[in-house]
C-alpha cells in the first residue's frame, strides 16, 4: 500500500513526485536511493569528489539510511578541512553550542526543519565576544523572505549582551541555505566553519537526517509544508518568467525551467538567479531547497508505506504523533497488517 | 556596459591577438545571421560541462569562490593541456573576463561599436596571413566573449601557429566560443603559448600577457602592464585563491609537457560535426 500525501494537501503529493521514490524494505532500493540523494546534495555544496571517493557505507549502524548521512558527514567533513575558514575561531565554537542546544530542542518538540529560539536563553546569549564587544553568532533572520513573513517578536526576555531583538531563527532542513532572507549562491551555513570548529558539520547532520525515517516522522511535516507552500507562493512569479528547456536549439549560457528544476545550459548554474522583491534567489538554491522539501516528503510516504519493518519505537511515534495526516496513515498500515 | 580597452597584437602570437582589459561582458544574445548572410549559422551542441567525476585534481583546495559547477572545467583545463596549477589561474582569469558568464559578450549591444570595430580591425589585419575562416564575416563583426574574453577572430584561429591549416575551429562559427569546452581550449593553446613564447616572472605576467604580448615585451614594465598586473592580483584576492599556495598552483607554470593543440582538443571539445572541421 503506498500511502497518499494528498492529505497534506495535492501540491504535497505532486511535490513528493519531484524526486525517485524508494522501497525502505529493500535494502539496495534503499541503498541505491540515499547514495543518488546525497550526490544532489554533494554536487553543489562542492564535496562530490569525497563522496565518490568515501566507502559505500560506514559499518556503525544497521541503518542504511543513517549509515548514509554518516558517509555523507564524513565526506563533507573532508572537504570543509580544505575549505577556508568562514567564520572565526570564537563565533564557530558559539555557533556550534547554540546548534547543538536547538536542534536537541527541535527534535524534541518535532521542530527541526525550522528551529525558533529566544537567543537570551541559549548559552553565551548566541553572542560572542570579540575585539572588546560582543557580537550576534547567527544572521538575524526576521525580514520578510522566502521561507516565512518575517518575525517580528516576540523580543527576547532578558537583554542580549550582542543586540538580539528578535528570535533567532535556522531553517536547518534546508542547510546550507538556512536564511529565509538569503538564499545566495552559496549557502550561508557553508561558511560556518574555522580551524578549530565545524558548526557547519552539525548543520548539514540536522538536513541529512531529516531523510531518516526515525527523526523524518518525528518532524512534523505540517510545518515543512507551510514553509514550502511560502517559498512556492514567492518564487512562482518569478519562475514563471523563465522559458522552459526547449527539445532542441537551446542556448548556451541561458537559464530555463526543466521540469521543475532550474537548468542553465552549458553554463554555470552558480552565476543565474531569480530576481525579486524579497531578493535574488540564486538558481543552485533554488533547485537545492526545492529537493529538500521533496526528499522530506518522498522519506515521509516510504516510511509510513513501510512502517510495520521499522522499529517499535518508530511505529509508536507515528500512532501518536499529533499529525492528524501521519496517524491516520499509521492506524491504516496497522489495520492493513 | 562599461567600454573596454583594446589592444592590438602584433605579429608574434602568430596569427595576431587582441584581448580586452577591465572588461565588464554583458550576456549574448542569441545568434542571428549577419547582413549579407542567407542562413544563420549551424547550431553545435558540445558535451556538456564536465563534472567532479570527469576529473582527478583537487576541487575544493583554494578554490575560492569559484562555482562549484565550473571547477571541473578549470580542472580538465588543467589536466589536459598539463600546465599544473594552471586551473586556478584559469579561474582567476575567467573571473574578470566573464564573471563566468559562459556566454558573455562584448560587441552584441547598441553601444559596443567599439568592440565589433575592434574584432573588425583584427580579421582585417590578419586574414590575409592566416588560413581562410568560414565564419570570417561573422567574427569580424562580434567582438569577444565567452568564459575568457578571446575576440572572436584569434578565438576561429586557435591553433593555427602550431597545426596551420588543421586548427580545428576554423570552420566554426563564432558563438561556439560561448560553449565552455571551446572556449576553455582556446584558453588552454593561449596559456601554452605566453608560457613557451614569453618571458613569464610570475602569475600576473600571465594576465600581463592575456591582455597583450606587448606587455611582456616591449611594454613590460609600464602603466598598463602594472595596472593589469595589479587587477589580476586584486581578482585572485577577492575570489579567493592563494596565488602563493605552492600546494595547488606551483611558484611558476611550466607548459614542457603540452600534450599538442590535437591532443588538447580532443581532451576538451572532442570532435566538431563534420560539415564544420
Amino acid at each position: 500500500m503506498t500511502p497518499d500525501l494528498r492529505c497534506y494537501g495535492d501540491d504535497i503529493q505532486a511535490l513528493a513526485a519531484l524526486v525517485p521514490d524508494v522501497d525502505l524494505r529493500s535494502p539496495m532500493d534503499t541503498h541505491g536511493w540515499y547514495r543518488g540523494e546525497w550526490q544532489h546534495i554533494a554536487e553543489p555544496l562542492g564535496f562530490a569528489q569525497q563522496l565518490a571517493g568515501a566507502p559505500t557505507a560506514i559499518p556503525t549502524t544497521a541503518d542504511r539510511a543513517a549509515a548514509m548521512t554518516l558517509t555523507g558527514l564524513a565526506a563533507f567533513e573532508r572537504s570543509l578541512h580544505e575549505a577556508r575558514a568562514g567564520v572565526t575561531d570564537l563565533q564557530a565554537r558559539a555557533q556550534s553550542t547554540v546548534l547543538q542546544q536547538m536542534t536537541t530542542a527541535g527534535h524534541e518538540r518535532g521542530e527541526l526543519w525550522r528551529v525558533t529560539a529566544d537567543p537570551t536563553t541559549l548559552s553565551t546569549g548566541a553572542c560572542y565576544a570579540e575585539g572588546g564587544g560582543s557580537l550576534r553568532a547567527f544572521y538575524p533572520d526576521t525580514a520578510p523572505g522566502y521561507f516565512g513573513e518575517g518575525w517580528p517578536g516576540p523580543p527576547p526576555r532578558a537583554e542580549s549582551a550582542c543586540g538580539w531583538t528578535t528570535p533567532l531563527v535556522l531553517h536547518l532542513g534546508t542547510f546550507p541555505w538556512v536564511y529565509s532572507s538569503r538564499l545566495e549562491a552559496v549557502g550561508p551555513g557553508m561558511r560556518w566553519t574555522s580551524p578549530s570548529a565545524k558548526p557547519a558539520l552539525e548543520g548539514l547532520y540536522a538536513m541529512g537526517s531529516l531523510m531518516e525515517p526515525a527523526i523524518n516522522l518525528r518532524q512534523d511535516a505540517r510545518q515543512v509544508a507551510a514553509i514550502f507552500r511560502h517559498f512556492v507562493t514567492h518564487t512562482a512569479p518569478l519562475l514563471a518568467r523563465i522559458p522552459r528547456f526547449p527539445a532542441s536549439g537551446a542556448e548556451a549560457g541561458r537559464l530555463y525551467r526543466r521540469g521543475s528544476f532550474l537548468h542553465v545550459h552549458q553554463g554555470s548554474l552558480h552565476v543565474a538567479g531569480l530576481d525579486g522583491p524579497r531578493g535574488r534567489v540564486a538558481a543552485p538554491a533554488y533547485n537545492y531547497v526545492l529537493r529538500r522539501f521533496a526528499c522530506f516528503f518522498a522519506i515521509r510516504r516510504a516510511a509510513l508505506r513501510a512502517l510495520s519493518t521499522l522499529p517499535a519505537e518508530v511505529q509508536q511515534l507515528a500512532t501518536t504523533s499529533v499529525d492528524p495526516c501521519m496517524r491516520q496513515h499509521a492506524q491504516e498500515v496497522a489495520r492493513a497488517g | 556596459m562599461r567600454r573596454g580597452i583594446w589592444i592590438t597584437l602584433g605579429a608574434t602570437m602568430g596569427v595576431g591577438g587582441a584581448l580586452l582589459l577591465s572588461r565588464r561582458a554583458s550576456a549574448a544574445s542569441p545568434a542571428s545571421a549577419p547582413a549579407g548572410q542567407d542562413k544563420p549559422p549551424p547550431v553545435i551542441e558540445l558535451a556538456p560541462l564536465p563534472q567532479a567525476a570527469d576529473v582527478s585534481g583537487d576541487l575544493s583546495r583554494n578554490w575560492g569562490e569559484t562555482p562549484v559547477d565550473l571547477r571541473p572545467l578549470f580542472t580538465l583545463m588543467e589536466e589536459t593541456s598539463r600546465i599544473v596549477g594552471s586551473g586556478r589561474i584559469f579561474s582567476v582569469i575567467a573571473s574578470r573576463e566573464s564573471h563566468f558568464v559562459v556566454n558573455a559578450q562584448n560587441g552584441d549591444a547598441a553601444g559596443e561599436q567599439g568592440e565589433r570595430d575592434a574584432s573588425a580591425r583584427a580579421y582585417a589585419n590578419n586574414k590575409d596571413r592566416n588560413p581562410p575562416l568560414r565564419y570570417g564575416a561573422q567574427a569580424a563583426a562580434f567582438g569577444s566573449g565567452g568564459l575568457f574574453g578571446a575576440l572572436a577572430p584569434y578565438f576561429l584561429w586557435t591553433g593555427v601557429p602550431e597545426v596551420g591549416a588543421k586548427a580545428p575551429l576554423l570552420g566554426a562559427p563564432p558563438e561556439l566560443m560561448f560553449q565552455p569546452r571551446a572556449a576553455a581550449f582556446a584558453a588552454a593553446v593561449y596559456m601554452q603559448r605566453l608560457l613557451k613564447a614569453y618571458r613569464i616572472d610570475d602569475h600576473a605576467d600571465i594576465k600581463a600577457g592575456w591582455a597583450s604580448p606587448t606587455l611582456l615585451t616591449s611594454a613590460r614594465g609600464g602603466t598598463d602592464y602594472q595596472n593589469v598586473r595589479a587587477r589580476f592580483l586584486a581578482d585572485a584576492k577577492t575570489l579567493g585563491i592563494d596565488l602563493s599556495d605552492t600546494t595547488t598552483i606551483p611558484p611558476k607554470l611550466d607548459a614542457s609537457a603540452w600534450p599538442g593543440v590535437p591532443a588538447v582538443f580532443a581532451g576538451l571539445v572532442g570532435a566538431l560535426p563534420k560539415e564544420l572541421s
